[in-house]
C-alpha cells in the first residue's frame, strides 16, 4: 500500500458482451467465480478463476492486463455473497468495474473492500467500444472515451464509498 | 409525514433514533453475525486488518454447513482453522458439521428473533426475516469488520410491499408463489429493497412457509425480507435459547413503499424456475414430461419438516423411477430427528431415495450429488445458475417438494398428485 488511492482511473476497456454484442445482464456470482474454487482463501490465487464460468469469457484472466477497466450490464454479481467474485478482479489488477447496476451484496462487497465499482445506468448505449481507452473520475462519475468523442455521466461515489475507498478498507472507517 | 416501513423502524431502533429516512447511512451493532465454511477466509481478512480479538463473541455465530463433512483436504483445512479460531476467541454460537444449514440452525437456536439485526456472510441470510428480524447478507470484509468492531453501516433501503390474500389450492405452496413472484418482477425486481409481506394470507402462513418466502427474497435482489411476527413465531421460539430479547416491529399503515404488489394465493399453480435463472418461470404443466436424472429435496429453502412431510406424502408406497436418483437432505439434525420419529425416513428409503446428512449438500456444487454433463436435475433449492450444482453442462429446474417428489416417481417433470384433485372448497 503506497499513499492514498487516486479517485480516478484510466485504462483499456473490456465490454462484457454476449453473442448479440450487447452488455450481458444478470451475470451471477457463479459465472464470475465458480463454486468449484470457493475453498480458496488467498486473494492472489483468485484472479485465474475470473469469469471461468461465463460463456465466451473463460480466457479473460489471460487477456486482461493490470489497469484495464471492465464494463458490464445490469444486476452484475447477483447471487451468492462470495467476495471472491470481487477479489478475483482485484487479484488481476483491474482498475475499475463499471456496471449498469450491481447485486446488493456484490455492491457492498466492492465498496467495503475499497474496490472501485462505478454504477453507470445506460453505459451499454454510451458508444464506448471494445478496446477503447477511457478515463473515469470517481468523484464526478464522468467517464471520457479517449479514442472517440464520447462522454458519459455515471453515478459518482457516494460519501461512504469515497470515505472507505480513500481509507483503503472498511475497517479504517469510524462512525462520525 | 409518512409512516415508516419495517426496515426504517428496525434500523432506526438499532441506531437509537426516532426516525430515519430512506437513503440514510447508519452505523448499527448487529445482534448476530452469521458465517459458515467461509469463516476460514474471514479469519484471514480479520488477521490482515490487524484485528486480534472478536469484539462480541456472544453475538458471533459460525455454522459448518457448505461442505460437511469436508469433501477434500482444502475444505478440511478450512474447517480445522475455523475450529481453532472458535476456541481461541471463545465464539459462543458454534455448530460443527453435524448440525445443519446455517439459516435453519440460526432459527432453531433462537438467534432469529423479532426486531433483531442479523448480518450474515451468506446471501440467504434474508431467511431470518421470517421471524420479523432485519436480516441481510454481507461479504467477507464486512463480516471481518463486524467481528473486529461489533458494528457495520447500512443504507436505509427502499421497500417493496407484497400483500397476500386467499388460500393456496391443494398441492400448491409457498415455493410456487415465490417462483411466480420472481418470474414476474425479475432477478433484480427488488434490488437493494426491503421486501415486506403483509395481508391476511401472510398471517395464515406457517413459519416454514415464511422462511421460504424470506429465503427466496434474495433471488429478487432484496436487501432483506420481512413477515410480521405473531404468535406462530412466538410458539416456534418457545423453549429455545433466548440470546437476545425479541422486539417485535410492524410497518406503519401509511408507510411509503417504492412499489406495491398483491397476490391472490388461489391463483397460484405449481411452478418451476427453468434453466439457468431463477426468474425463468414456467408453470409445471408446460414442462411436464421433461426427462430428469436427479431430484433433490432439501437445502435452506425446502429442507424443513413440513417439506419432508409433503414429499413423503407423495412418495408413500411409490418408487423412484428407474434411472433417477432422489437425494433427501434434512435442513438440520433437529429436522432429521423429527423425520425419523414420524417414520418419514422409512418412506424415503422404501421409495429408493438416498437420505443424506443435514447440510447444503450439492446445492452449491461442492459435493454429495453433483451433476454430469447433459443431466437434468429438479431441485427444491433456490438457485439454478449454470454450473451451480458443479457441472456447467447440466440443467437445473427449481420446484416445490411436492413437484420434485412427483417428478422423481414419474422420471420426468410432473404435477403434484394433489393438484387439481379437490377444487371444491365451498362453504
Amino acid at each position: 500500500m503506497s499513499g492514498r488511492p487516486s479517485l480516478s482511473a484510466e485504462g483499456r476497456v473490456w465490454l462484457i458482451t454476449g453473442p448479440d454484442g450487447k452488455l450481458m445482464d444478470d451475470i451471477d456470482t457463479d459465472m464470475i467465480y465458480h463454486n468449484a474454487h470457493l475453498a480458496v482463501t488467498e486473494v492472489s490465487e483468485m484472479g485465474r478463476y475470473a469469469f471461468g464460468n461465463l460463456e465466451g469469457w473463460r480466457d479473460f484472466p489471460e487477456k486482461v492486463r493490470p489497469g484495464d477497466i471492465v464494463i458490464a450490464g445490469a444486476n452484475f454479481g447477483c447471487g451468492s455473497s462470495r467476495q471472491h467474485a470481487v477479489d478475483c478482479f482485484r487479484a488481476l489488477g483491474v482498475g475499475a468495474l463499471v456496471v449498469e447496476s450491481a447485486g446488493a451484496i456484490y455492491f457492498r462487497n466492492a465498496v467495503n473492500s475499497a474496490f472501485p465499482l462505478v454504477i453507470a445506468p445506460g453505459i451499454g448505449e454510451s458508444g464506448i467500444k471494445q478496446g477503447d481507452s477511457v478515463s473515469i473520475d470517481f468523484e464526478t462519475g464522468l467517464i471520457k472515451d479517449l479514442d472517440r468523442p464520447v462522454v458519459f455521466r455515471a453515478r459518482p461515489f457516494s460519501a461512504v464509498q469515497r470515505e472507505i475507498y480513500l481509507a483503503g478498507s472498511l475497517f479504517a472507517v469510524r462512525p462520525s | 409525514m409518512a409512516g415508516m416501513t419495517f426496515a426504517q423502524k428496525a434500523l432506526a431502533a438499532a441506531a437509537g433514533r426516532e426516525r430515519v429516512e430512506v437513503g440514510e447511512i447508519l452505523f448499527v451493532e448487529p445482534d448476530v453475525c452469521l458465517s459458515h465454511d467461509n469463516s476460514a477466509a474471514i479469519i484471514k481478512t480479520f488477521g490482515s486488518m490487524g484485528a486480534e480479538r472478536v469484539r462480541y463473541p456472544e453475538r458471533t455465530a459460525i455454522f459448518l454447513d457448505h461442505c460437511v463433512p469436508a469433501a477434500d483436504e482444502r475444505y478440511a483445512a478450512n474447517h480445522k482453522r475455523i475450529r481453532e479460531f472458535v476456541a481461541e476467541q471463545g465464539i459462543v454460537h458454534f455448530h460443527d458439521v453435524n448440525r445443519g444449514v446455517c439459516h435453519q440452525v440460526l432459527a432453531e437456536q433462537g438467534l432469529a428473533r423479532p426486531g433483531g439485526i442479523v448480518a450474515g456472510s451468506d446471501s440467504h441470510t434474508t431467511t431470518a426475516g421470517a421471524f420479523g428480524a432485519f436480516a441481510a447478507g454481507i461479504g467477507r470484509t464486512e463480516a471481518a469488520s463486524i467481528w473486529a468492531t461489533g458494528r457495520l453501516w447500512f443504507r436505509v433501503p427502499e421497500a417493496l410491499s407484497i400483500e397476500l390474500a386467499g388460500e393456496f389450492p391443494p398441492g400448491v405452496g409457498a415455493k410456487d408463489l415465490a417462483l411466480k413472484i420472481i418470474g414476474d418482477i425479475g432477478a433484480d425486481g427488488a434490488l437493494y429493497m426491503s421486501v415486506e409481506f403483509s395481508g391476511p394470507a401472510a398471517a395464515g402462513l406457517s413459519v416454514s412457509e415464511r422462511m421460504l418466502l424470506a429465503n427466496m427474497g434474495a433471488e429478487m435482489g432484496a436487501k432483506n425480507a420481512y413477515l410480521p411476527p405473531d404468535e406462530k413465531v412466538e410458539r416456534f421460539l418457545e423453549g429455545r435459547p433466548e440470546p437476545y430479547e425479541s422486539r417485535p416491529l410492524f410497518p406503519d399503515e401509511d408507510a411509503e413503499y417504492a412499489r406495491r404488489l398483491r397476490y391472490d394465493l388461489s391463483e397460484i399453480e405449481p411452478g418451476l424456475a427453468c434453466p439457468h435463472t431463477v426468474a425463468n418461470y414456467a408453470p409445471v404443466r408446460e414442462k411436464a414430461g421433461t426427462r430428469i436424472h436427479q431430484a433433490l429435496i432439501g437445502t435452506c429453502t425446502n429442507g424443513r419438516i413440513e417439506d419432508l412431510r409433503a414429499a413423503a406424502e407423495v412418495l408413500r408406497g411409490r418408487k423412484v423411477a428407474r434411472g433417477v436418483r432422489l437425494l433427501v437432505f434434512p435442513a438440520s439434525s433437529e429436522v432429521y430427528m423429527q423425520a425419523l420419529k414420524e417414520g418419514l425416513m422409512e418412506v424415503f428409503l422404501a421409495a429408493g431415495a438416498v437420505v443424506m446428512n443435514p447440510g447444503c449438500g450439492p446445492c452449491l456444487g461442492a459435493h454429495e450429488g453433483v451433476l454430469a454433463p447433459g443431466e437434468v436435475c429438479i431441485s427444491t433449492a433456490n438457485r439454478n445458475f449454470k454450473g451451480r450444482m458443479g457441472c456447467k453442462e447440466a440443467e437445473i429446474y427449481l420446484a416445490s417438494p411436492e413437484t420434485v417428489a412427483a417428478s422423481a416417481v414419474a422420471g420426468e417433470i410432473a404435477l403434484p398428485p394433489a393438484y387439481g384433485k379437490e377444487a371444491s372448497r365451498e362453504g
